[in-house]
């Protein structure tokens, strides 16, 4: 990987991390814990990675200068993947000293949920990626227990099957939504592909980024 | 929940804020957003005393609370490690060290991306509240952050009436992307 896919990696983690484990102390899950503490190793392995890359790299004062900003963010991922770690050795705490827990985190602003997939429901045999599960219901799916056990921040080529258990993260608004279409209430709704050219969005993309930089001086 | 409940989660909703305003404040380089970090960081400062405060008089009045109060202490800490890194990663761009072109670009390829829709006369957004559009639940794109005029408000909510000319900063995954800004500059009509 090169310096780019190790810090969007890194960003990935420190952010999924975060909901792995705070879904962990709501539904007081060891194994969801253990994959805290996974991503949590890795997350290291990525800092070293990084850092040995980027002093490799570097040549000029300049890019000292600027190279130093991006290992702080790296720092920072890291920082927040360690965090993470530590919430979930709260599970060590016995459950009755720590009932508010799950109940106070079930109020969080960011949800984070469970649901069924019912075997009538129209996601069922199509995978995440197919689905666009997050941007058709502003949920992300942040665990999935199928026939194989648990998969934690699954990629989008995991296929939904009848029976699966889905825990999510997004508002309370796209839960409801996505528990119809899990059971099977109301049937998928696939978004229209987009015949928008991918220059043209770009271009806007720096229109604004302009619009929203100009008052920085 | 009681008091203490209140506001620990108060803090982790603040932290998670942080994180994201952090991460944008990163992808457009953009020292005002930067800027907020730091001052949520400085509330939340203030919120951690309270919270030891309060949990300590807990302790003092009903002993068989101190289990609680363990939790909470360590939930608090760990909150506040993430919302010092929120706030070291904002530090990178108050230092006018955002600008390599790496760091806008990692954000961008990640899982969750985050997006510019700039609110144009002809929208259907004009004069909605995110109530009424529920815009997370169908485009993916959570608003962090809109900026009007020159001043910016953060964390929008369910009640924030949205104004062509607004310039809305989203959260989501790649696929909402293309929805979002076309409501937003008024080609997609469709809520």
């Amino acid at each position: 990987m090169n310096v780019r896919e190790l810090l969007t990696e890194m960003k990935d983690t420190s952010e999924v991390i975060v909901d792995l484990a705070y879904a962990s102390l709501m539904y007081n899950s060891d194994s969801m814990a253990e994959k805290v503490h996974d991503l949590e190793d890795d997350m290291d392995n990525l800092k070293f990675a990084i850092r040995y890359k980027v002093l490799m790299s570097c040549r000029t004062k300049e890019d000292a200068r600027q190279l130093s900003g991006l290992l702080q963010v790296a720092s920072a991922a890291d920082r927040i993947s360690d965090a993470a770690a530590d919430i979930v050795d709260l599970l060590d705490v016995p459950l009755e000293k720590r009932p508010f827990v799950s109940a106070m985190l079930y109020e969080s602003d960011e949800k984070i949920r469970a649901t069924k997939i019912k075997s009538d429901s129209g996601m069922v045999g199509y995978t995440i990626g197919e689905l666009a599960v997050e941007a058709c219901t502003g949920c992300k799916i942040i665990a999935l227990k199928g026939r194989q056990g648990w998969i934690y921040d699954p990629e989008d080529d995991v296929k939904i099957r009848a029976g699966d258990d889905i825990i999510v993260r997004g508002t309370e608004e796209g839960y409801n939504h996505l528990t119809e279409y899990a059971s099977g209430k109301i049937p998928w709704d696939f978004p229209e592909e987009s015949d928008e050219e991918p220059e043209e969005a770009e271009d806007e993309a720096e229109n604004l980024e302009d619009d929203i930089g100009d008052d920085d001086e | 929940m009681n008091r203490l409940e209140v506001m620990l989660l108060e803090l982790k909703d603040t932290s998670e804020f942080m994180v994201d305003l952090a991460y944008s404040s990163l992808l457009y380089n953009n020292k005002e957003i930067a800027e907020e970090v730091i001052f949520l960081s400085d509330t939340l400062d203030d919120l951690s005393t309270k919270i030891q405060d309060t949990a300590i008089e807990l302790g003092q009045s009903k002993s068989d609370e101190v289990a609680k109060i363990a939790v909470v202490i360590r939930l608090q800490t760990s909150i506040m490690y993430i919302a010092e890194a929120a706030k070291s990663i904002a530090d990178v761009v108050l230092r006018g060290l955002g600008e390599h072109p790496v760091l806008a670009m990692s954000i961008k390829e990640s899982e969750t991306t985050i997006a510019l829709g700039k609110v144009s006369d002809d929208s259907v957004l004009v004069g909605k509240t995110f109530g009424d559009v529920s815009l997370s639940t169908i485009s993916g794109m959570f608003v962090i952050a809109i900026k009007r005029d020159r001043t910016y408000i953060f964390g929008p909510g369910r009640g924030t009436v949205i104004q062509a000319g607004d310039v809305m900063i989203a959260k989501g995954p790649e696929e909402g992307v293309a929805y979002f800004k076309d409501l937003c500059d008024g080609t997609e009509k469709e809520l």
